[in-house]
């Protein structure tokens, strides 16, 4: 993966431009010895690492936003960073970039049950949102499986998902406001605790830019009052067909799932192995679907999905009867990342959707491309959306093996597209999936993408070398092909 | 003025890049039933979409459903009604506040980002959009999101598009998530002796994991003219709590709220009527003022309503538990004083949807932004439409 060339010039002005940052936030606020910047030195995707120029820890909206307008001014590039979880590199710092830790943003801000949000700092953890209006009996939403540790501004940052997105949707539907501080150094406020404020939607295109756009200085989450029963299915199938076609017929049968999942053979050994939790161990396929609801609801909704499962050749089926059966349902599905890992040295784990009623096919593919790398490859999916994470299982010690291994991912990702897809359902392109992004997307879309990126920073400054994998700049891209001779900016003849 | 009559994308490019040569501007139209939202421009040509109509893939188990732009929201319904499905954000028919006939088409409705009384659990219409292709102001083709539902590939334009009134680009092939329609419904009719006592009353179901769907308040004249109990007081108000599932699910849910809030029930033929009619502004007999759609936080909605009615003779209902407020008046300078008493409290917005006479004349329908927002909503439509030929000027001057 390449990065953009950094600086040399800024990097030799280091010392200078850490004095000065030292006196834009309280010297603290600073931290520049490489010992200490090792820990801001990459996300989750750790198989990239750089140490960045500096990295800012701001107490203040203010701090960012005179941060913000003294780097625009420096033409120094900005690398935001929540709580460093991101799986695709959103994250990385850059030798010639100061990185932006929001840290020490980690206040809820106001909690109002009666127009059911809440209003925090970035920083607050994804989990911190829910155990602050529990015991009103509401939660957030959306949780990402790394919810105990990554923050709601990365979540902004990412639309992060989670395994009930099928029914509750990702962030950016349980999103209401957000504060953020632009490259320009302004301060901005959209949305709030109404709903659609009748302008452009920037909250929305904000939501999952991986921090290109600006930087998230608050948010006004929508909260929920918690469904008052859940219960799940544990269904095991002899074929991978028939599994994903039960999914299908459960959702035209009318039933939203709070989550449906499913895993193939290799998963579920590993995650049986690893958790005990009962998993039928010769099955190829395991799908766990969980309802939540009413009490009366859910246990007429469970004995339809029972019998959809039947009727499409379901080998096993367990309805759980207890919030421990429940829990032990899941057990194995959360371990599955850890299981993985227990099975081989390494794994890549990737993140591309598919419109659903391809799973066969792609099960298939997969198969052959495993054949074809000489890798082994377990899938994980959140089935009712059609979001894969297969994990590709490699060895990092044995030469050549994390090439070939992220080759066959770029062929997953690649049969994705193929197949009506796209190449990330919720980890974000980063720098993971940057120069994959022409398989899904033209030049020209690209083009009208990096334009949007324009408006908001015009020299590129913040987070650049993620999710596109060419810049242009922005006098470049703003140009424009008239034809009939009469045009306004006579750069390059249409016809 | 000119009408061009496109029938696809590519018909769509060349009339943006002739109207680029000859700096023309273009109102882009379907069927014209929201043509009166927003700020009244002349434009050089109008360029109609209504042929470019039709279902280019629907399938039900996918819960997704891509659309030519200028298809009509009866055939789209009708579509989704057979697969017993539906666009959860309801779609609301403002024919009524317009004098118009006909529901519009899906492009307007996703362009407009109009949602009706559901939009208070399940989102709006940008929550559903999942991707689209488009021509751009630059003459263009490009296209974001996708089929499927999950996907955060790229920048989600299809937030950005969604409500910007075809300001920014000409969209086609628009994917859309659909939901399985709710087995059945009913609502719970409960009184409360003013505004405020309502809108906290309605929190408090919601406190609940009794789930209503979605949650409106009439005051006591509305409420009779609607045929509902009468109520008591001069400032009381009538609450209405839509429940929505399978049957045995409903009954529960209505006898725990009813145990909590007392009340009435009103079935299925009567809930959804009723509901038909909050959606669709139909609460208001025959509109001859203005009418506003003010969107703040519930809890704001009481104090704002009480300093509205200080100075002004209005008729209003709410929303999205208080949190979208209905009003009409003959009155001068409601915008302003709405507007006024907005920033007052914890943000918001009022739109002039209903134009009797000339008000636009007097104050922007939208509400005005302020810089640097306003300076970033330009940059932005410059980034797509960079000489000003998409519907100029219908949002905000310039955009």
């Amino acid at each position: 993966m390449l990065m953009p060339v950094p600086d040399q010039s800024v990097i030799d002005k280091r010392d200078s431009i850490c004095a000065k940052l030292k006196t834009l936030v309280p010297a603290d606020c600073v931290v520049h010895s490489p010992e200490s910047m090792r820990a801001f030195d990459a996300d989750a995707l750790s198989a990239y690492r750089q140490l960045p120029l500096a990295v800012v820890l701001p107490e203040t909206v203010e701090q960012i936003a005179e941060l913000m307008k003294w780097c625009k001014a420096a033409g120094i590039k900005v690398v935001p960073r929540g709580a460093g979880t991101s799986l695709s590199g959103g994250a990385l710092p850059l030798a010639d970039a100061v990185l932006l830790g929001l840290g020490k943003f980690n206040r809820i801000l106001e909690v109002d049950y009666d127009n059911r949000c809440v209003v925090a700092q970035p920083g607050v953890t994804n989990l911190a949102i829910t155990h602050a209006v529990q015991a009103a009996g509401f939660y957030y939403a959306p949780d990402p499986s790394s919810q105990i540790a990554c923050s709601v501004g990365g979540n902004v940052a990412e639309n992060s998902g989670g395994v009930h997105c099928l029914k509750y949707g990702l962030t950016t539907n349980n999103l209401l406001g957000i504060e953020m501080v632009t490259m320009d150094g302004e301060i901005l406020r959209l949305g709030g605790k109404h709903l659609d404020a009748g302008d452009y939607d920037l909250m929305g295109v904000m939501t999952g830019s991986e921090g290109l756009l600006g930087v998230v200085s608050e948010v006004t989450l929508r909260i929920l009052q918690k469904p008052a029963t859940q219960r799940a299915l544990l269904v095991g199938f002899d074929d991978t067909g028939s599994a994903g076609k039960a999914v299908g017929d459960v959702i035209a049968a009318g039933i939203i799932p709070a989550g449906m999942e499913m895993m193939d053979g290799l998963a579920i050994n590993a995650a049986e192995d690893f958790a005990n939790a009962g998993y039928p161990r010769s099955a190829a396929a395991l799908i766990i679907v969980e309802l939540d609801g009413p009490e009366v609801e859910v246990n007429v909704l469970i004995e339809r999905v029972e019998a959809i499962m039947l009727a499409a050749g379901a080998s096993s089926v367990k309805i759980s009867n207890s919030e421990e059966e429940r829990n032990l349902f899941w057990a194995g599905r959360k371990s599955a990342f850890p299981a993985v890992g227990r099975i081989s040295p390494d794994y890549l784990c990737m993140d591309g959707t598919i419109p659903r009623r391809r799973l066969p096919d792609m099960m298939v593919r997969m198969s052959s491309l495993s054949q074809k790398y000489g890798l082994r490859v377990a899938n994980v999916f959140h089935a009712g959306d059609g979001n894969l994470h297969p994990l590709i299982l490699f060895d990092a010690n044995q030469p050549g093996e994390l090439k070939r291994a992220e080759d066959f991912g770029a062929d997953i990702l690649r049969s994705c597209v193929e197949m009506g897809g796209v190449l990330t359902g919720e980890h974000g392109v980063g720098v993971e999936k940057r120069d994959l992004m022409d398989i899904q997307f033209t030049e020209e879309d690209l083009k009208q993408q990096q334009r949007l990126k324009c408006a908001f920073d015009s020299d590129h400054l913040l987070n650049p070398g993620k999710v596109f994998p060419q810049l242009h700049r922005c006098a470049e891209l703003g140009r424009l092909h008239v034809h009939k001779g009469k045009m306004p900016y006579p750069d390059i003849p249409r016809f | 003025m000119t009408l061009v009559t496109v029938s696809n994308l590519d018909e769509v490019r060349e009339v943006v890049n002739d109207a680029m040569a000859d700096r023309r501007q273009v109102e882009i139209l379907a069927s014209g039933s929201k043509r009166a939202l927003g700020r009244r421009c002349s434009y050089d040509l109008t360029m109609d979409l209504s042929a470019m109509t039709g279902i280019i893939d629907y399938q039900p188990e996918e819960l997704v459903i891509t659309l030519r732009a200028g298809t009509p929201m009866l055939e789209v319904g009708a579509a989704l009604a057979q697969a017993r499905q539906m666009l959860a954000f309801e779609v609301p028919d403002y024919s009524h506040l317009f004098d118009t006939s006909g529901s519009g088409t899906i492009g307007g409705v996703v362009a407009t980002n109009l949602s009706g009384p559901r939009r208070l659990t399940v989102g709006a219409a940008r929550d559903y959009l999942l991707g689209f292709e488009a021509i751009s102001g630059r003459g263009e083709a490009f296209k974001s999101g996708g089929r499927v539902m999950k996907n955060v590939t790229g920048y989600d334009l299809s937030k950005l598009m969604t409500g910007s009134f075809g300001t920014l680009a000409v969209m086609d092939e628009i994917t859309l998530k659909t939901l399985p329609s709710p087995e059945t419904s009913c609502s719970l009719i409960v009184e409360a002796v003013d505004f405020a006592a309502a809108v906290s009353k309605i929190s408090g179901l919601f406190a609940t994991p009794h789930e209503p769907s979605s949650a409106a308040i009439l005051p006591a004249s509305l409420a009779k003219e609607a045929g509902l109990q009468e109520s008591s007081g001069n400032d009381s108000c009538v609450i209405v709590v839509r429940l929505e599932g399978i049957p045995i699910s409903i009954g529960n849910r209505l006898d725990n709220l009813q145990r909590l809030a007392g009340g009435y029930s009103l079935e299925a033929p009567a809930s959804e009527a009723l509901w038909a009619k909050i959606r669709d502004v139909k609460l208001f007999a025959t509109p001859v003022h203005d009418v506003w759609k003010i969107s703040c936080a519930p809890t704001d909605a009481p104090s704002l309503v009480k300093k509205i009615e200080h100075n002004h003779e209005i008729n209003y209902f709410a929303d999205w538990a208080g949190g979208l407020i209905w009003m009409t008046s003959d009155s001068n300078n409601l915008g302003h004083d709405l507007r006024a008493a907005l920033a007052t409290l914890s943000g918001g917005f009022a739109l002039l949807v209903r134009d009797s006479g000339t008000t636009r004349h007097t104050i922007p329908p939208f509400q005005p932004l302020a810089d640097p927002l306003l300076a970033l909503h330009k940059r932005v439509k410059a980034a797509f439409d960079p000489l000003a030929i998409l519907n100029a000027g219908r949002m905000h001057e310039g955009i």
